[in-house]
């Protein structure tokens, strides 16, 4: 059996043939019925402003809102939070307080307590919504769907990748050659610093943080065949197991100073930041889009130089979808439902307005099949890095919440808190992978007591 | 004829009645309120609703339980011992130096000194997190370019030193508050008495220990009551710079009750409890700081 398709991953029969589907359904973003749609349909009644709670990302709101003013006149109330923290705490105040809010932003993590608490509706029944749904991609039902009930509409998508730097590694005398295995990757990073090509070779996102050091590990383990937890939510963590190997390994890399040891200090930005001053060979792993800021000339020395690379081995990796709810504190649903569909849907013109600008402006993958393949974000994704190989390891990789089923749970933040705590421990060499994986066990006790 | 004039009593009364409403107001429902609130069960949900169980002391039984809670005590414990004895030892040094007009820009200095007290507790929060960057800090790069170390330090990833930089961060904002005080205690003291003991031949450091010491004794209790309070009360710093962690490294009270109440699974009732049990030590933290100074004060 071919393991690119084996369950889990996002086949590539399963992406083109969705993807066919959404096209013969009218879907594409440019089609027939678009302008006669639900999303061009004005909502009864005047509401006052709408209000959505977001946490900022560049100039993306200010934009969409503006564009919903001038199409229904209706105002915007734009409440944006530097990020994620404060973002929760501002949506759960105005909540407990009955403040209006229309549309929010769900980190993975809490989306489970927003449906417990009733901070987030289901949005089945509002028009359109089975349209919407029949172009979700997989990574956007995984979070969208439980229970039967669609709980919110994709704000963007993205997967787990490696980057290398194809100068130095053709310096290290690996010209187009980067690995393909982990016995690999090690054989071409110590030549590389045998060469002198690089001090350390390999810089790794190790930074503490929900999805930056977590996320790497995740991901190799998921590369390996693993996974954190199973399906009852058991840790599988123990001796033998898929993710302790992957972490032994892991801290291996640093044994052997491979690793910049700077890795455990960098999330995903100062990553990207520390690889293009052009002293490491390989940057893994970390979402797709950050290619376009290794390739970006305005600040990247190595602009032209990076390149994308998906795991080792069959290729699997991990990825996710952000996603919008509607909360249940909006005045006016329809109204509601109308401005979320600017944020994460179409706009009045049929078009994923803010899908496709966040594909074609900041490179991030959509949580819709048909903007997957659609000839736009090639185009603008081409731009930074090589699209093939991106959608290649997009139609590898498994959910993030499939490797790790536990992060829909109440106690997954503070697990997730500690475990950042013991990775970091054991890639600084100060406790073995075995006593880390035996304390992030005993750490899932602890996280759901507290 | 005149009105009768009221008694010193009524008036007194009078005076600080439209004070004491908007106290009772604005402070004494909220906490009377959260009194409540950790009597019951309370979540978002339930807020919302307002159908809010009676749960007696079960958030109480719940808090003891919590090993984080007792953690999060233990650091706010470490915080306010080290920070108050570090606010008072350098506010007292400074303030004798400052006070000592011989001391060059020592004029200067006195108004630079509120620079940091005037910097709101986020901001300075934020300054700091900068600071400590492991990658851009400023004082890794100073350490590293004067041959302190020879590698970045992560000051804020790493357990063991991560509630020290938190310490530095709110030390550096509060210290000014305790300088002022004891500046203002320092010209409170007649010079006649250091004239009369060095006449005696008292050397500087017995001044100091025998009249300056003494003399201050009211003010340092003072900001000993007031310091240990507000150290208790610790949280923008630690919002702003570790948000906790790494892990639990930096939990401290009143964020436990912030994370608790304030961010899933928002239990309301438990974070409630803690913030009374907070109040509680701080009460009788301040209580026993009172009646020890008052002691002290009156046999000396």
């Amino acid at each position: 059996m071919d393991k690119r398709e084996s369950s889990g991953a996002w086949g590539r029969r399963q992406f083109i043939g969705s993807a066919a589907a959404a096209a013969a359904m009218g879907l594409a973003p440019v089609s027939a019925g678009a302008q006669t749609g639900p999303w061009a349909q004005r909502p009864p009644g005047t509401p006052g402003p709408v209000t959505f709670v977001v946490w900022q990302y560049g100039k993306i709101y200010e934009q969409i809102a503006r564009q919903f003013e001038d199409d229904w006149s209706v105002k915007v109330n734009q409440i944006i939070e530097p990020n994620v923290e404060p973002q929760v705490a501002k949506l759960s105040a105005m909540y407990a307080a009955g403040d209006p809010v229309d549309v929010s932003l769900s980190p993975m993590q809490y989306l489970a307590n927003y449906i417990d608490q009733g901070i987030a509706q289901p949005i089945d029944g509002l028009p359109g919504v089975e349209q919407y749904v029949r172009d979700f991609t997989p990574f956007t039902r995984a979070i969208a769907q439980r229970d039967g009930k669609t709980w919110g509409l994709p704000y963007f998508s993205t997967v787990w990748m490696f980057m290398y730097n194809d100068e130095l590694l053709a310096r290290a005398g690996f010209k187009d050659k980067p690995f393909r295995s982990y016995p690999e990757l090690v054989e071409q990073a110590r030549k590389a610093k045998r060469d002198g090509v690089a001090k350390y070779p390999i810089l790794w996102i190790g930074g503490q943080g929900f999805e930056q050091l977590p996320g790497t590990w995740f991901s190799l383990t998921c590369n390996r065949g693993g996974v954190i937890f199973d399906k009852a939510l058991v840790p599988q963590l123990g001796p033998g197991s898929a993710a302790r190997e992957t972490l032994r390994w892991w801290q291996s890399t640093f044994k052997d100073e491979l690793a910049d040891p700077s890795s455990l200090n960098l999330r995903f930005i100062p990553a990207a930041k520390a690889f293009n001053a052009g002293q490491h060979v390989y940057l893994g792993t970390l979402h797709h889009y950050y290619v376009s800021l290794l390739n970006d000339a305005a600040q990247s020395p190595i602009a032209g130089k990076a390149r994308v690379l998906g795991h080792p081995g069959d290729g699997k990796t991990i990825g996710y979808t952000m996603l919008y709810i509607l909360p249940s504190t909006t005045k006016n649903r329809e109204w509601a439902w109308k401005l979320m569909q600017y944020l994460g849907g179409r706009t009045k013109d049929g078009q994923y307005t803010q899908a496709n600008r966040l594909a074609t402006d900041a490179m991030l993958g959509s949580g819709y099949q048909s903007v997957m393949e659609s000839e736009g974000l090639r185009k603008g994704w081409s731009k930074w890095g090589d699209v093939p190989t991106i959608l290649g390891a997009w139609s590898k990789a498994s959910t993030f919440s499939e490797v790790v089923p536990a992060v829909s749970q109440p106690w997954y933040p503070r697990w997730s808190e500690l475990m950042n705590v013991e990775l970091t421990g054991c890639l600084q060499g100060k406790l073995t992978a075995d006593q880390a994986c035996d304390n992030m066990i005993a750490a899932v006790a602890k996280a759901k007591k507290a | 004829m005149r009105a009768r004039e009221p008694g010193a009593g009524a008036l007194a009364l009078l005076l600080n009645l439209p004070a004491s409403l908007v106290l009772l107001l604005v402070l004494a429902w909220p906490v009377l309120y959260a009194g409540w609130l950790s009597l019951h069960e309370v979540s978002l949900r339930q807020l919302r609703t307002g159908e809010m169980p009676f749960t007696g002391l079960a958030n109480y039984a719940r808090l003891f339980r919590d090993d984080v809670f007792w953690l999060a005590l233990q650091h706010t414990l470490v915080f306010v011992g080290i920070s108050v004895a570090l606010e008072v030892t350098i506010g007292l040094a400074v303030a004798l130096v400052i006070e000592d007009d011989r001391v060059a820009l020592a004029r200067v200095t006195r108004v630079l000194l509120l620079v940091p007290w005037g910097v709101p507790p986020v901001v300075n929060g934020l300054l700091w997190s900068f600071i400590f960057n492991a990658q851009y800090g400023y004082l890794n790069r100073a350490l590293l370019a004067l041959g302190v170390l020879r590698e970045p330090v992560n000051w804020l990833g790493d357990p063991t030193l991560a509630m020290g930089a938190v310490i530095v961060a709110y030390v550096w904002r509060t210290t000014p508050f305790n300088i002022l005080l004891y500046h203002a205690g320092l010209r409170g003291i007649p010079p006649e008495y250091y004239e009369a003991a060095s006449v005696d031949g008292a050397s500087g450091w017995r001044g100091f220990w025998h009249i300056t010491l003494p003399l201050l004794r009211p003010v340092i209790a003072v900001s000993l009551i007031l310091r240990t309070a507000f150290g208790f009360m610790v949280f923008d710093e630690i919002f702003a710079i570790t948000q906790g962690g790494p892990g639990n490294a930096t939990w401290v009270a009143a964020w436990y009750t912030y994370r608790t109440a304030f961010q899933p699974p928002f239990n309301v009732g438990l974070g409630a409890a803690s913030a009374w049990v907070l109040a509680l030590i701080l009460a009788l933290t301040g209580l026993a700081y009172a009646r020890l100074v008052g002691r002290r004060l009156e046999t000396a």
